[in-house]
């Protein structure tokens, strides 16, 4: 019975992060003027990483779609960035034989680069968005310090929390 | 071993194509709809809006449901922290009210000097339609800075309504869904207020800067810096029809902003402490303005109009009675002038005269010798010629002139 509640959870804790960061208030754009943080990014790069599958490409799609329209930016354009993060995940899950947190805390930073740049381009090419540069820089900052930190959280809670299930 | 070629391209198939045990769709699948529904969003099909409109409709209210026990404990923790700070806040709000109460009486006779001025000017507008509304979500994003209202199409909200918390301006309405709408936050970097600085009376543009403050855009900042004391206060100016003129924005303090020369405003409102926010759009009030108040315009129009023209003329016939006076003074001095050589003139004249005179009288002489010398003989009273005259007298001065004696011959 416990092991079917841990597996439960093991599935479904990322899953059910990641709707309640995006549909809920406590975004992680917090009231500081130079620090914020894209709290979807490090949760789908991480879990696409570790575990195949481990959030369905179509929840990953969904909450794009949701954070497109809670934010009131095009919708398609979050799930598109998430996607791409997948598929980066996945891409280097593929190339890699020994896990290594630096190289993918390194990985990860140009990735949300490109994905970001891709996004702005989008946004200001085809929407006409201005857009604040620093506020953007600081999040991609931000974004790419806490990956480290939250890597340890997230693994410390799927090895110690809930048991090593895998 | 370094990779090869086929390694990094079985890779990327690997990444995009491969499902996962329960995957219904690839990535590529998935990334290619995403693509499609950007495409699509670009289009304003009926359907694709009406689709738009309802996903965003269930999102809405389902973001709101997941926010519940979140706003509930965060208001739980405000009730407290309120309670705790009472008794020093009811100290301030106190202090605050005796003062706003003597404001109070100043403030409503402006207004109303204010209403009646801006209907002389035809710039007063009143409230057409008017809705309140609660925040369903609050969200910070780093794009867009926007709050999901309660309301939508069915309550009569249009897109480009004016928002506002009290009298403060929020925002205004971009997008409208059946019982939902988005405001866009005066504090985000697209939203572009036309606005006024008072009391100096500049013209600018607004942009959001940051969750307190915003950012003053065309702006000649020469007039800004002519008072560093001065406090600011920014209103809409209502140019451009969205807003109208007079809603208070907030304050710029010239000293915290000399040193970067970038005019932050510091908004009179926190954003993102919404909860309910009134929503309302204005119409020009010309259209209610009747016939008879027309008329009695027209009147005064007429009145000003035939006062103005009799100031001019009193102004011309100022004109020319400042030249009348300055010819008569002319006038006077030239007359005086003349009246001095009048007299001057007939002294001359006189003088003249008597010399004439003198000259007669020696020319008389003069011609009374010459003739004495060669008549004399003739009129001198002699021994044998007694009935002469006698020399010196008068006699003998016409008989000289005379050349002779006067004979008086009798005729028969």
């Amino acid at each position: 019975m416990n092991i079917v509640k841990s597996r439960f959870l093991y599935k479904y804790t990322p899953v059910f992060l990641l709707f309640t960061s995006i549909l809920n208030e406590i975004d992680f754009n917090l009231q500081f003027k130079y620090f914020s943080f894209n709290f979807a990014y490090i949760l789908i790069f991480y879990y696409s990483l570790k575990k195949e599958g481990g959030i369905g490409y179509i929840l990953i799609f969904l909450a794009g779609l949701f954070n497109d329209v809670v934010n009131g930016l095009p919708m398609g354009i979050s799930s598109l960035s998430y996607l791409l993060l997948c598929a980066a995940a996945a891409y280097l899950r593929n190339i890699t034989l020994r896990p290594n947190l630096i190289r993918d805390w390194i990985f990860f930073l140009i990735t949300i680069l490109v994905l970001n740049f891709t996004t702005y381009t989008y946004l200001i090419l085809f929407f006409n968005y201005e857009i604040n540069y620093f506020d953007q820089m600081t999040n991609i900052i931000g974004t790419f310090l806490l990956y480290f930190i939250f890597s340890y959280i997230f693994a410390f809670y799927d090895d110690y929390i809930l048991g090593k299930t895998n | 071993m370094k990779p090869s070629r086929d390694d990094f391209v079985i890779a990327i198939r690997s990444a995009f194509l491969k499902k996962g045990n329960q995957q219904k769709f690839s990535l590529l699948s998935l990334i290619l709809f995403s693509i499609i529904f950007l495409i699509l969003g670009n289009y304003n099909f009926k359907i694709i809006k009406f689709n738009k409109a309802v996903i965003k409709e269930i999102i809405y209210y389902s973001s709101f449901i997941v926010n519940i026990p979140e706003n509930s404990i965060k208001n739980s923790f405000i009730k407290v922290s309120d309670h705790y700070d009472h008794y020093d806040e009811y100290l301030i709000i106190k202090n605050k009210f005796q003062k706003l109460k003597s404001k109070d009486l100043e403030k409503k006779i402006i207004t109303f000097e204010n209403d009646e001025l801006k209907k002389l000017m035809d710039d007063y507008y009143i409230e057409d339609g008017q809705t309140f509304a609660k925040v369903l979500i609050d969200k910070e994003s780093p794009f867009l800075r926007s709050i999901i209202i309660n309301k939508g199409s069915r309550n009569g909200v249009k897109a480009g309504m004016a928002v506002y918390d009290d009298i403060y301006l929020v925002g205004k309405v971009v997008e409208v869904n059946f019982v939902s709408s988005r405001v866009l936050l005066i504090s985000d970097i697209n939203s572009k207020v036309p606005i006024t600085i008072q009391p100096l009376n500049v013209q600018g543009i607004m942009s959001g800067l940051d969750q307190r403050s915003g950012v003053l855009q065309y702006i000649n900042k020469e007039e800004l810096i002519k008072d560093e004391s001065q406090k600011l206060i920014i209103v809409t100016s209502g140019i451009g029809g969205i807003f109208k003129s007079g809603i208070p924005i907030g304050e710029i303090n010239l000293q915290d902003n000399l040193s970067d020369k970038k005019f932050v405003v510091n908004f009179y409102r926190n954003f993102s402490q919404l909860k309910y926010v009134k929503i309302s759009s204005h119409i020009k009030e010309n259209i209610n303005i009747d016939q008879s108040n027309k008329k009695i315009f027209n009147k005064n129009n007429s009145q000003i109009a035939q006062i103005n023209n009799q100031e001019q003329d009193i102004k011309v016939l100022k004109q020319q009675k400042i030249i009348n006076e300055e010819v008569q003074l002319k006038l006077q001095s030239e007359n005086t002038r003349l009246k001095k050589n009048l007299i001057n003139t007939q002294k001359k004249l006189i003088e003249s005269n008597k010399k004439i005179n003198t000259n007669k009288v020696n020319s008389d002489d003069l011609e009374f010798l010459k003739l004495n010398l060669s008549h004399g003989h003739k009129c001198r009273k002699t021994l044998f010629r007694s009935q002469l005259f006698k020399v010196g007298t008068p006699e003998y001065r016409k008989c000289v002139l005379n050349k002779g004696p006067i004979i008086n011959v009798k005729k028969n």
